[in-house]
């Protein structure tokens, strides 16, 4: 039998759960996990074997039916993504569920179940309809998933915009995938994939599809859902969900891409682009401007995920140019990025969890000082910071560097001036977001772990379970080694397309990729061991020094220093706020609350409100036209039951009519 | 491997000798102004003295700070000095693991650490020069990218050693000139010099860089400002090496960017914080320019 099929099975064991005598909640749910950990363990052992040993066609294939499962090596890429998210996550998830004993706890370790389980299907999803049925399961267990603190009326808005958001891109892809089907005469992706889709039937199919995938993964506008349902969900929901749900779109689309639309339209690729790079701006603007800290991981998912479709969208031009071989870059860049944002992201959010967990409070501007009260946190978290950051030793700089490269890959090989141009673009939008994403996690970082605390509720803070230790601690480890070593996953990533390519990237010491007279190199590993050896030298030498280190209070000019004269979050982002303010249009009130004294003393009180430019402007005026036009059909929906058969009579004698006269 | 490893001798010894002839840099941009001020001026090599003074002096830490505080020198200095065994001209030619993007995000490594130091030691003025070292990177990193480009462009490499000016070929056109200028308007911002940042004062409406150190002292002290002389040789060598387009030794562009940086200096106000959007937008438009001239 075959490891990912069992894994199934095993996934299924876990949702039983939710039937669990109620007597026995903790018992529920460590089982709960301990399935859900095994079965992912089984399919991050199977998919990597697979990618390693490029022997073998498919990694599993089996017919039931009209129902079929088959997975190349693009599902085993993602495969893995999951499974090892899967494993740590769930092992974080034995820790950190606790907190909900007594509230449905075992329904949640059976939905997490469940939501494995769907994701992995979709993803070995070998005909469309195993695909929708799955897809759409995964939307409904995550829909519940996010709605399971329902006493909370902010999270049943939340989930609802999420579930309304999701089948309008369920809907969108129903009509690629039919319009893709009914020209090859069959759903199963085989078949597919020689279908005779062309002229602007296949533009309408690329459009439907981008859509419905853009949507699930946030891409700009279509993002509204993610900044609501990720600060609503439980944070191992939230991980999940926004370190492999938002790649299993990805995965869809390269489906879609690579197999059934093709590559060859030119601004197929261009679209999808430059809606990437301008999702990674907004996004990470939006990020740097939030306090509640799982709004500004929402708001980062966006812009990365933004960054892994520009890439994609790159390779997708170099494609269309018969760039065939150079296009591989940048698909291992999108891959690439896919993967280290899924452990980036799942470490943020597990990060924000345990705060959330031992504060109870998820807003920046009341922390401050907590890497004393939880030091092992703060080290996670502050390495994860660097990797959203993509600064080099972490995994967030390889998939940037393999995107940078391939921009200019691009630049180089097209050599039109329009293709220069939008590069120039992209590298302004890359330039902007990777030091606007600097700014907003030494923004986070440095407001909730560094410095005093801000308010009482620091004082009771205290260092998490070991389970929740446990699980950051391993993405940690993961996020530094492929920082220091990214060949591993290069090569590994590179293999998954390496059927149309000849190109080699991966060395033992980093990577170098080389083609047609440009060479561009990235050996971290060196850097890295010279790097921490001659720090080490530094910090024992500064130690040893005989006066190094008094102990004094900052000179606040004759007075003692408060914890309010710390920058506050707020301010912090205030001159990009200022900078950007076109985009952003903060609305400022000020409100003195009382006036006694001109200068001294005076009570402000200040609102800051920062409303998401595509809620304004788009989704508020269609949402206000379909009130409208509702209210006009209310005119002659009266509810009473002789009216309606009036119309009934009416309807009926017109079609007499019209019989008539025919 | 050999040749690997004597090549990581030779860029670290490179390292060492601007990180040698760094302060004395510094010196000469302060006797440039102060000549220029009409004053005799310190000796060009007072900077030396100064480090020497502050390594002297007891190391004072407000007890609210975490580790990070006195890691962030540590990192920023060996950013500095990493870019320093990266930048390319006295080694060219030499197989150099410097890709100009790596040099970009080590930089941006030790401004991560120096931004969160600010916030560590839960002052206001630390925080001022946090949030706006952040304002001025997010315009300036676009720049930078642009002028990467550029020279990628024009030299099919992303490395710094293959982006080197080449002499052959025609180097003396528009292009070349614009990114010159924006390089050098950019190169000033990043060092945090005076139309965007003013070095000498310590009030706190002028101030970004010093906002930031101002809790310092001591050791901690002497290797922030040791790493932020050396910063300002290593662009100044990418600049002669990369931007610069006349055909000169290497040592005279950074000695006459040093002559130049002095006079720009003292021609120019430190301007409005705000304005500085309108300075760098004028760099990025030069690039633009001279990608269009390309």
């Amino acid at each position: 039998m075959d490891f990912i099929v069992i894994s199934l099975l095993i996934y299924l064991l876990g949702t039983v759960t939710i039937v669990w005598p109620k007597n026995a909640e903790l018992i529920a749910h460590y089982l709960g996990m301990l399935c859900a950990v095994v079965a992912s363990g089984m399919v991050t052992y199977a998919s990597a074997a697979y990618l390693l040993n490029p022997v073998d066609e498919w990694l599993v294939e089996g017919v039931w039916g009209s129902y079929s499962i088959q997975a190349d090596a693009w599902s085993a890429a993602f495969l893995l993504l999951t499974g090892v998210a899967g494993v740590i996550i769930s092992i974080y998830a034995m820790g950190y569920g606790k907190t909900y004993l007594g509230n449905r706890i075992r329904l949640l370790g059976g939905l997490w179940n469940l939501f494995l389980l769907s994701m992995v299907t979709v993803l070995i999803a070998g005909d469309a309809f195993t695909f929708i049925v799955f897809w759409e399961i995964m939307a409904l267990v995550s829909f519940l998933l996010v709605n399971h603190e329902a006493d909370k009326k902010k999270t049943v808005s939340a989930s609802y915009q999420y579930m309304v958001m999701t089948h309008i891109g369920t809907a969108a892809i129903m009509v690629a995938f039919y319009m893709v089907g009914s020209c090859s005469e069959s759903f199963s992706f085989t078949d597919m994939s020689g279908n005779t889709l062309s002229g602007y039937m296949k533009d309408i199919a690329f459009i439907c599809a981008f859509l419905g995938f853009a949507l699930k993964s946030g891409l700009m506008p279509l993002h509204i859902w993610l900044p609501n349902a990720h600060p609503a969900a439980p944070s191992h929901v939230s991980a999940m969900m926004s370190g492999v749900m938002l790649k299993v779109a990805l995965y869809g689309f390269g489906r879609f891409a690579f197999q059934f639309i093709g590559m060859d339209i030119f601004w197929h690729g261009f679209v999808v682009m430059v809606v990437g790079l301008i999702s990674a701006f907004l996004g990470i603007l939006y990020a740097s401007m939030e306090t509640d800290m799982k709004r500004i991981l929402a708001y980062s998912s966006v812009e990365n995920m933004g960054i892994i479709f520009s890439a994609f969208g790159c390779g997708m031009l170099l494609y269309s140019m018969q760039l065939t071989s150079v296009s591989v870059i940048a698909f291992t860049a999108a891959l690439v990025h896919a993967c280290s944002h899924s452990l980036m992201k799942g470490l943020m959010f597990m990060s924000a969890g345990a705060v959330k967990h031992a504060l109870g409070s998820k807003n920046i501007e009341l922390m401050g000082g907590l890497a004393k009260k939880m030091p092992y946190t703060a080290l996670f978290t502050l390495i994860g910071s660097m990797s959203l950051a993509s600064l080099p030793f972490t995994s967030g700089l390889v998939g940037e560097w393999l995107t940078l490269q391939s921009f200019i890959t691009l630049a180089q090989q097209a050599g039109t001036p329009e293709m220069r141009l939008l590069v120039v673009f992209a590298f302004i939008m890359l330039g902007l977001t990777g030091a606007t994403a600097l700014g907003c996690f030494v923004r986070m970082y440095g407001v909730a772990f560094l410095g005093r605390a801000r308010t009482g509720i620091v004082k009771k803070a205290h260092e998490v379970s070991g389970f929740m230790l446990f699980g950051m601690g391993l993405e940690a480890v993961l996020i530094v080694v492929i920082g220091v070593m990214p060949d591993i996953l290069v090569n590994m990533m590179q293999g998954v397309f390496s059927r149309f390519s000849v190109v080699s990237m991966g060395t033992p010491m980093g990577i170098i990729w080389g083609g047609s007279g440009q060479y561009a190199i990235y050996s971290p590993g060196i850097i890295f061991g010279i790097f921490v050896i001659f720090s080490i030298f530094m910090v024992a030498a500064l130690y040893r020094s005989s006066n190094f280190v008094y102990k004094d209070v900052t000179w606040n000019c004759g007075t003692e220093p408060t914890s309010r004269q710390q920058y506050s979050a707020t301010g912090f982002s205030k001159p990009l706020r200022r900078t950007f303010e076109k985009i952003l249009s903060p609305k400022r009130r000020m409100t003195y609350l009382r006036k006694e004294h001109a200068y001294f003393g005076r009570k402000l009180q200040y609102n800051l409100e920062i409303p998401d430019l595509f809620n304004d402007k788009l989704y508020k005026p269609v949402q206000q036209m379909m009130i409208n036009s509702s209210s006009a059909f209310h005119k002659i929906q009266e509810g009473s039951v002789s009216i309606y058969i009036g119309y009934t009579m009416i309807a009926m004698i017109f079609v007499l009519i019209w019989g008539v006269l025919l | 491997m050999e040749n690997l490893i004597a090549n990581i001798g030779l860029n670290l010894i490179q390292g060492l000798v601007l990180l040698i002839f760094s302060p004395l840099i510094m010196g000469i941009i302060n006797k440039v102004k102060a000549r220029l001020q009409k004053r005799m001026g310190a000796s060009i090599f007072q900077e030396y003295f100064d480090l020497f003074k502050w390594w002297r002096k007891p190391t004072i830490i407000t007890p609210y700070t975490t580790s990070i505080f006195i890691l962030a020198p540590v990192v920023y200095f060996m950013t500095s000095l990493y870019a320093a065994t990266m930048v390319p001209g006295f080694l060219t030619g030499q197989f150099s693991a410097g890709d100009a993007f790596i040099f970009v995000y080590i930089l941006a490594l030790g401004r991560f650490f120096m931004t969160l130091s600010s916030m560590d030691a839960a002052t206001s003025f630390g925080g001022m020069g946090g949030s706006r070292e952040i304002y001025v990177s997010v315009l300036v990193e676009p720049a930078i990218m642009l002028a990467i480009l550029i020279n990628s462009l024009r030299y099919h490499s992303t490395t710094l050693s293959g982006m080197i000016i080449d002499y052959d070929g025609a180097y003396f056109t528009i292009s070349a000139v614009l990114t010159c200028i924006a390089f050098f308007l950019v190169m000033l911002a990043e060092n945090s010099r005076l139309p965007v940042d003013n070095p000498d004062t310590h009030l706190e409406l002028t101030m970004i860089h010093e906002g930031m150190t101002l809790e310092y002292s001591g050791k901690l002290l002497t290797l922030i400002h040791l790493g932020s002389y050396l910063k300002i040789i290593v662009f100044l060598t990418l600049f002669g090496a990369l931007y610069f387009p006349i055909n000169i030794p290497l040592w005279l562009k950074i000695l006459l960017g040093a002559v130049i940086i002095g006079i720009v200096e003292t021609l120019n106000n430190k301007m409005r914080l705000f304005k500085v959007r309108v300075y760098l937008g004028a760099a990025i438009v030069f690039l633009l320019l001279a990608i269009v001239a390309e």
